[in-house]
């Protein structure tokens, strides 16, 4: 009876493994543009990894509130995977309509995979800070440094599920750019000697709609976390869902969380 | 009886410490099972010893004491609380394979750091039986922590250089632990402070403001320098 859970929870924990170790990103995957780790793993491993550290930012609004902030531990670790995936929700479309004109080897299915694969790998990193903030947490009364500290990590975990991205990105559209026949011969001759030359390899279009998306995922997903916050709560203002304020933006709320530290 | 096997308990240890320093036996660089149980007790005996002393700048045995537990709690808690994000790291550049390797070194780098700090307790003792004034005792104290800390980067690039030499993404994980072990033990030593234990307060095992933050403090002192507030 208890064999089929079992066996489904490890098949999903071997996969979230395979995952973050780049088992799915193989180049000769990414060859043929397919990406063989199933929707609905990504989006469960997505939802846990971030629940996980949305549990360790909310903790301060606990401490500081006792009994009262427990509510915000609660609504951290539902909107932290929410923040990551509705910002994919919002850009996704944009890019499949750019990346189709652009004839981009992947089809609709294995660019969601794709960018849900890197949300995935972003989210993993994030909980892995966890039981860091969690510490500074319990040592810290400065909502300014928590900020400050949130937004050091969440840069850190955004810079490596780039990384993956681009990585899986340089695997695809290096083949791709093989196949038109734009990458240059690796060798030339010199005196009938061969040699190792250099050159910039020119990107196809549909890799460079990939980059100017990761610009916009940025910006949206920095806006996103505006627009969901609190995420740690100030301590000086009671628990709500969202705030009413919509003036403002995260790069200056930012840049005053910095400010305030060093006051 | 019991005194020889005091003696060979001893001589057990020493020959541990000494594998780990030279590494070699189980306590050699590459893969395989860490020893960690090893690793753990030779920390744990030796990081007490140097916290003993550290703890006994005011003749106080109840402070030794306390130092003797807070030691080799600062070495071991700061790891455990950098060690998810670390194994996350490995596990997503790709290094999964050689993280027995890379483990095996920061833990032997920990442990090398309780020897080296044991290794100087005389050196802190003979301090403290010169001076009495608290500020010396600090800086002492401060030295001591960064040669055990340079004595445990050796370990730790010896166990790290052939594996950067395999695959140089080892360099990134190396640099991240370094800057996230660095930012969490300074953290927590001002939480389990007091370690020398001021002549003029009370012993406590923690001051009752341990948890406040050693950042905000500093950029609050920084603020105050500048401004002159």
């Amino acid at each position: 009876m208890t064999s089929e859970p079992q066996s489904s929870f490890r098949r999903f924990a071997r996969d979230v493994d395979q995952l973050l170790r780049g088992g799915f990103t193989q180049e000769d995957q990414l060859k043929i543009g397919k990406i063989e780790v199933p929707v609905r793993t990504l989006v469960i491993a997505s939802l846990v990894l971030g629940a996980l550290y949305g549990c360790a930012m909310g903790i301060y609004s606990w401490t500081m509130r006792g009994g009262e902030g427990v509510i915000q531990v609660f609504a951290s670790s539902v909107k932290v995977p929410l923040l990551f995936l509705l910002t994919l929700l919002v850009t996704f479309p944009s890019l499949y309509v750019s990346s189709a004109l652009a004839r981009s080897r992947l089809l609709v299915g294995d660019s969601l995979r794709l960018l849900l694969a890197a949300v995935a790998v972003n989210l993993a990193l994030l909980a892995s800070f966890g039981t860091v903030t969690a510490f500074f947490t319990l040592c810290t009364d400065s909502y300014p440094f928590m900020v400050v500290l949130n937004v050091a990590f969440f840069g850190v975990a955004g810079l490596v599920g780039l990384g993956f991205l681009r990585q899986a990105l340089t695997r695809l559209f290096g083949e791709e750019a093989s196949a038109q026949g734009v990458l240059p011969r690796e060798t030339e001759e010199a005196d009938g000697i061969p040699l190792m030359v250099k050159r910039r390899v020119p990107r196809p279009v549909s890799q460079r709609v990939f980059s100017v998306w990761l610009v916009i995922y940025g910006i949206v997903g920095a806006q996103m976390g505006w627009i969901l916050r609190p995420f740690v709560g100030a301590p000086s203002l009671p628990f709500t869902w969202f705030r009413q304020q919509r003036e403002s933006n995260f790069f200056a709320a930012t840049f005053e969380a910095l400010g305030k530290l060093f006051q | 009886m019991s005194a020889i096997a005091a003696r060979l308990r001893a001589s057990r240890l020493l020959g541990e410490v000494d594998s780990l320093l030279r590494g070699t036996g189980v306590h050699a660089v590459g893969g395989g099972r860490v020893p960690w149980v090893r690793i753990g007790l030779v920390l744990i005996v030796t990081g007490f010893a140097y916290g003993c002393v550290m703890g006994y700048f005011a003749g106080r045995p109840r402070q030794a004491f306390y130092s003797g537990l807070k030691v080799p709690l600062l070495l071991v808690v700061s790891t455990l609380i950098c060690l998810p994000n670390y194994f996350m790291v490995n596990t997503v550049l790709g290094l999964r394979d050689d993280f027995a390797a890379a483990f095996r070194g920061v833990l032997s780098s920990q442990g090398t750091v309780a020897v080296v700090l044991a290794a100087l307790a005389p050196l802190t003792a003979l301090g403290y039986v010169s001076s009495s004034f608290y500020p010396f005792a600090t800086v002492t104290n401060g030295v001591m922590f960064a040669l055990a800390s340079i004595a445990g980067q050796v370990t730790l690039a010896r166990h790290y250089r052939p594996l950067i030499a395999k695959n140089p993404k080892h360099r990134v994980c190396l640099r991240g632990w370094l800057v996230l072990y660095v930012f969490v033990a300074i953290q927590l030593a001002w939480v389990l402070r007091p370690f020398i234990g001021a002549p003029r307060m009370r012993v406590r095992f923690l001051r009752h403001d341990a948890w406040g933050n050693a950042y905000v403090h500093v950029t609050d002192a920084v603020w105050q320098v500048l401004t002159g507030q």
